[in-house]
């Protein structure tokens, strides 16, 4: 089947078959490799895309219910320099091995879209569907907690 | 009397630079910006195939025969595997495996078959049409059956396996090493002792749940090379085993390649050799086509190494003022079908099963026991989270019954430097005092917690560990090390990034010799055929020993440097220093010459002509004190272990008494990493493997039917844990003791922290609710049952 | 990746739909959010040869209030459910719900009337549903009918809708109440329930108990709410009706937990959550959202 959507800003036409998962067109025939894939049955969240800015388990979405929807990934936030999130990441070495970052940067540059001063357990909440076997998530969680705007602006004052 | 290091690192109290500073990942900015590459996102051009494993249903069977006549028939499919095209074993310390079943399935999942096709589809539909006629024979699922009598043998051939001299195989039976450790007599004092407390503590199996799943593509050229890239913690060992196991085909080292770029975490679950070795072997069969396998969550956890489950069964004894006179640890071991790599869990743990204590009479018989279940292997803490579980509820419970306070009590018997270990050699420096105190202090020990909630309660626990780095006595590291024009340095080394930081702690270790900023380092992932070699990325080992070669590498490159500058300038060599990328001299203070002025180029001398070149340097290291030839009956003479990493954890809990809730309002860890060459990275070890160890007691546990499959194979099911499930609160805690032999006296912490992480749970829920609980996992259900049970009874 | 192919349409009207549905022989799946359906497909654990996806269909995403009937779109999500204004003033004991199930990345997709066509013993929505007493609507080829949902769970997975038809909508009649959702998970983050209360309290002492993941398809309780009517809540009354338990369900023991633990925390969330319905009902319980275990 012809499926169009668009990645990161780009737009595409594919040729995809009913069965396909949008996680193995995104990585297959799109070329975006950073969405993960961690148990292809949306346990795990390392597969997270955002489609039309929500996050979503993109191994649980037929690449064909895309059709005509915007997505996208970590590639897609990171064109023009890294995200004020992204930055404390790094600068916080939150990340150990960093093969669930994408999904985590993804869940959590939601949260931050939908909710500008996050408690501790909200972001807890926004992250739960993405596993993390090394960091314990304590400084996932202190880092998005800086990130959040209202942080950074109390911050600027 | 204390260990003498032949070889002391440079690594003084003098000021450091680098070393010691939270350092930023040099791997930071890959990872966050999705740039970071793993096996799985390798682009391999449109020839690449697609391999599916046909799986045995059961635990135990004889295969009668293989039908793949329909699978080669359909559609895609370009090449139909079986046992039959590999008759070969391999094996890591014992040769016990085969890349494909021959004539017995040991365990439900193992590979029978192998299917490669144009695509992943087609390779798995392919894998259904494959028929398999079994005998289905009786599984062996419990260990103490296995070391029955009249138990079914696993390996009848056992007595014909090839293996390290330092395992004891039991022909004719299921034991498939049995460590012994005697030393003092038991016997006697547990006749003198004024109490004895003796008990059996179980504890099941456990996965590793690296969120990347194993992946490897394989590819065999037309000139007969072997490349095969793969999510490993043991490139070089990877390399190593294929070439020893395809050997028939022809292949020696050289022709066979290991690329393992990023690693998706690996806590011992991608040591060794696993599946790799079928994606290896598959390839060549297809020349010029490179074939990839991955394994599905499932696969990851039914045909990976596991966690051996064990039945530890423990009698301490001590006098009245609170000496531990005598321990017997008898550990049966649930090793799986496959020993090759879980054998030397088993070894590990029964040299050093007494715990951080002071023992002088011990008895320790760790049993390798095969069974009908998936091969058991490396896991974060090798055998020692198993048997500390028990051990430290153990001396909870003696401290109670005598009437002194655990932590007391822990105190009195800590092994301290220079005390004698179970197999005869001493105990390395250590903070374990410190650690003690200060994790006593982090949750004030000594003062109780009210809760305000009627339905809950609070409870504190406390629980010590040690490890030491379980390798071969002659495992070795190595680095080469190279200039660029700008100042700026290359290193190469084999071990891996699995998360923990070690690029980053390496390129600090340099960046201190060198003065060249951490920024200007760029330390490569592996790949076999130009980095130079590494035993693995286990054990804890690699700030230790890698760490020191890449110091030595540093410290010869800056050797040559010294040279160039001697040779040009005539001032003597120990005249010399580096400082902020330029050499100095102590005798001219004004004279300095900037690293990248000559560092590839050489310096001109006054006649025109040049001295130097590009500065390259390697650097090697092998432990040179240690041997593993110990007495088989006794365990003593040897000196198998390079040195112990210890510490100590505890927790503050709250308990809902009806529910059994617990949430983890606190918990302290204090790990003595000799030095912290990067405190934040040690930070990181401490609250993941906290993380990882709390998960263990609280609810993870793979699960297995009566038939030995496993009924929880996803994360539906075998949880692990969430952002919602850590402590309220962790309070890290660095000690630093330094290791003499250590780079800059740094010793490994990485598998360490989530050993005390059980039995920690297991002695705070008891000071909550007076409830001991004797198997993993303390479930919430657990202790809400018990807690019912003894209410009402 | 899903080894088994299918074909797949996208109706775009609700008439499309249900001709699709009628016309088409083999096995068929209606997909809405897909996060059980597709991870079914991926098991192998069905193999549909055509499966019908509704998101296009227009109309099937309102939350609206006509009089005092609640309306929910059978494509309304969990994550919509959470974030409804309306939800938030009139049934906050959804959001309550919804906020239980899985994790956003999952809410974001999910629908709640998906999860009680997916209708495993488990399903969130179940219990709440139930203690609602929420009709079911639905359109097929002999026309729309409605489904009280007392009669919706036939058995395990299996609901009175039929293959060829499609929920349209939920509808729950409204009056004052205070709710309660109280699910046990084997640790706080993302699972599916062992055991869970879903209750419903309304002025006058009359109660709605239903309970989840403890029999066959979730389940509510006659007895238990025969036995409450009229009564002031106290701790005796409390002590009865959790007494009553253990004969009201039938749980087994799995994976994720032993009959014998389903059947006490059953009673010890009955306990709980009436309490709380009950106070939440007068104003002064625990805000929507608190964990009550
Ligand atoms: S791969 Fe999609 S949730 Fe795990
Ligand atoms: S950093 Fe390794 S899984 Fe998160």
């Amino acid at each position: 089947m012809d499926l169009e959507i668009n990645v990161n800003g780009e737009q595409w036409v594919l040729n995809v078959a009913p069965a396909d998962v949008l996680l193995d067109v995104l990585r297959e025939q799109v070329g975006t490799k950073s969405p993960k894939i961690g148990c292809e049955r949306g346990d795990c969240g390392s597969c997270t895309i955002l489609m039309d800015g929500r996050s979503v388990r993109s191994c649980l979405v037929l690449a064909v219910e895309a059709e005509g929807h915007d997505i996208v990934t970590v590639e897609g936030i990171s064109y023009e320099g890294m995200s004020q999130l992204q930055d404390l990441f790094i600068s916080t070495n939150a990340f150990q091995c960093g093969f669930c970052a994408p999904g985590i940067v993804l869940a959590a540059t939601e949260l931050l879209e939908n909710n500008p001063d996050p408690t501790r357990h909200d972001v807890q909440d926004a992250l739960a569907g993405n596993l993390c076997r090394c960091t314990g998530y304590e400084p996932i969680i202190e880092a998005v907690l800086a990130a959040a705007p209202a942080r950074q602006e109390g911050d600027s004052q | 009397m204390t260990t003498t290091f032949p070889f002391e690192a440079e690594s003084t109290e003098d000021e450091l630079k680098t070393v010691g500073t939270a350092a930023v990942r040099i791997d930071g900015l890959d990872k966050i910006s999705g740039a970071a590459e793993f096996v799985d996102d390798m682009d391999f051009g449109p020839g690449l195939l697609h391999a599916a494993i046909v799986e045995s249903p059961h635990a135990y069977a004889k295969i009668l025969s293989i039908d793949t006549s329909e699978a080669e028939k359909a559609k895609g499919v370009v090449r139909v595997v079986t046992g039959d095209d590999f008759p070969y074993k391999f094996g890591m310390y014992m040769e016990d495996r085969y890349i494909f079943a021959q004539d017995h399935v040991r365990f439900v999942g193992e590979q029978v078959a192998g299917i490669i096709a144009r695509s992943h589809r087609e390779a798995v539909q392919a894998a259904k049409l494959i028929k398999v006629e079994y005998e289905v024979l009786k599984p062996l699922l419990d260990p103490k059956k296995a070391f029955a009598d009249d138990a079914e043998l696993v390996h009848p051939d056992l007595g014909d396996y090839t293996h390290v001299p330092w395992f004891f195989p039991q022909a004719n039976t299921n034991i498939a090493h049995w460590r012994k450790i005697r030393k003092g007599d038991t016997e006697k004092a547990f006749a003198e002792a004024d109490y004895v407390l003796e008990d059996t503590y179980t504890v099941p199996r456990y996965a590793h749940c690296a969120i990347e799943p194993h992946v490897t593509v394989s590819k065999l050229d037309q000139s007969d090379r072997l490349t095969v890239w793969t999510a490993s913690q043991s490139p070089h060992t990877q390399r190593h085993l294929f070439a020893e196991a395809l050997a028939p085909l022809g292949f020696t080292h050289k022709d066979v390649r290991v690329i393992t770029p990023y690693v998706g975490g690996g806590f011992g679950g991608k040591a060794g050799v696993s599946m790799e070795i079928m994606g290896a072997a598959m390839a060549t069969l297809v020349k010029g086509r490179p074939v990839k396998l991955r394994w599905t969550r499932e696969q990851e956890f039914y045909n990976t190494y596991q966690r051996q489950g064990v039945i530890a069964e423990l009698k301490v004894g001590v006098m009245n003022d609170g000496t531990i006179t005598a321990v017997e640890h008898r550990l049966y071991w649930d090793a799986g079908a496959y020993v090759e790599y879980g054998a030397n869990v088993v070894n590990a743990a029964g040299l050093s099963a007494t715990g951080p204590y002071r023992v002088p009479n011990i008895t320790n018989d760790s049993l390798c026991m095969y069974t009908n279940l998936p091969p058991g292997g490396p896991y974060r803490g090798f055998g020692y989270s198993e048997f500390h579980f028990g051990l430290e509820s153990h001396m909870d419970r003696i401290a109670e019954a005598i009437g002194m306070d655990p932590v007391d009590f822990r105190r009195k018997n800590a092994i301290v430097e220079g005390d004698e270990l179970a197999y005869g050699a001493h105990m390395n420096p250590s903070g374990l005092i410190e650690a003690i105190d200060k994790v006593a202090d982090a949750i004030d020990w000594g003062t109780d917690e009210e809760s305000d909630n009627p339905d809950t309660v609070m409870g504190k626990g406390m629980a010590l560990f040690w490890k030491a780095p379980a390798m071969p006595p002659n495992a070795s590291s190595a680095s080469f090390l190279k200039f660029n024009e700008d100042g700026s340095l290359n290193i190469t080394v084999s071990g891996m990034e699995l998360g923990q930081g070690y690029l980053t702690v390496m390129a600090q270790i340099a960046s201190e010799v060198l003065t060249v900023p951490v920024e200007k380092i760029r330390v490569e992932t592996p790949d076999t055929d130009r980095n130079p070699y590494e035993w693995q990325t286990v054990a804890s080992h690699v700030t230790w020993s890698s760490g020191l070669a890449v110091e030595k590498a540093a410290i010869e490159a800056r050797g040559k440097i010294f040279d160039v500058i001697h040779q040009v300038y005539g001032y003597e060599d120990d005249s010399l220093y580096l400082e902020d990328e330029k050499v100095k001299c102590k005798t001219d203070p004004d004279f300095e010459k900037l690293l990248s002025d000559f560092v590839i180029d050489g310096i001109q001398t006054e006649e025109g002509t040049w001295r130097g070149g590009p500065i390259i340097a390697t650097g090697k290291f092998m432990p040179e004190f240690t041997n593993a030839n110990s007495d088989p009956e006794t365990g003593q003479g040897g000196h198998p272990n390079v040195h112990y990493t210890v510490g100590a954890t505890g927790v503050v809990l709250e308990i809902d008494k009806d529910s059994g809730r617990i949430w983890v309002r606190k918990a302290a860890l204090a790990v003595d990493a000799g030095r912290a060459i990067n405190p934040d990275l040690v930070t990181g070890q401490i609250v993941g493997g906290l993380v990882q160890g709390l998960a263990t007691v609280l609810y993870e546990d793979m699960r297995f039917d009566e038939g030995g499959k496993m009924m929880n194979p996803t994360f539906t099911d075998y949880k692990i844990p969430t952002a919602f499930d850590i402590p309220d609160e962790i309070i890290p805690i660095i000690v630093e003791v330094p290791q003499p032999d250590g780079p800059f006296g740094a010793r490994g912490v990485g598998e360490h922290t989530m050993i005390a992480a059980a039995p920690v749970i297991a002695n705070a829920v008891y000071d909550a609710l007076g409830v001991r609980i004797k198997s993993m996992p303390i479930t919430q259900e657990k202790i809400a049952m018990s807690y019912l049970e003894k209410r009402s009874g | 990746m899903i080894a088994n192919e299918f074909e797949y349409r996208r109706p775009t009207t609700l008439a499309e739909a249900t001709q699709v549905l009628a016309q088409h022989s083999g096995s068929v799946k209606v997909l809405a959010g897909g996060t059980d359906l597709v991870a079914w497909l991926r098991d192998d654990a069905i193999a549909p040869d055509l499966v019908i996806d509704i998101k296009a269909i227009p109309d099937l995403r309102d939350i609206k209030i006509d009089g005092d009937v609640l309306h929910i779109g059978s494509l309304v999500t969990f994550t919509e459910l959470i974030e409804s204004d309306v939800v938030k003033e009139h049934v906050p004991l959804l959001a309550e719900m919804a906020e239980t199930v899985a994790s956003p990345g999952i809410r974001n997709r999910a629908t709640m009337a998906g999860n009680i066509c997916s209708a495993v013993p488990s399903c969130d929505a179940g219990p709440v549903l139930l203690a609602y007493d929420t009709a079911v609507h639905l359109t097929g080829p002999s026309g729309n009918r409605s489904v009280d949902i007392n009669d919706w769970f036939t058995g395990l997975r299996q609901t009175a809708g039929t293959d060829d038809e499609v929920v349209t909508h939920l509808t729950i009649k409204l009056r004052q109440h205070g709710g309660v959702y109280v699910k046990l998970m084997r640790y706080a983050g993302e699972d599916l329930a062992q055991a869970a209360v879903g209750i419903v309290a309304y002025p006058d002492n009359e109660y709605r108990v239903a309970f989840g993941a403890v029999a066959p398809t979730p389940i509510r309780s006659a007895v238990i709410e025969e036995t409450l009517r009229g009564k002031p809540l106290d701790d005796d009354l409390v002590a009865a009706v959790v007494a009553m338990v253990p004969d009201e369900i039938s749980p087994i023991t799995d994976m994720r937990s032993t009959a014998e633990y389903r059947t006490h925390m059953t009673g010890v969330m009955l306990k709980r959550g009436l309490w709380a319905a009950r106070q939440r009902l007068d104003g002064t319980g625990p805000a929507y959202g608190a964990r009550l275990i």
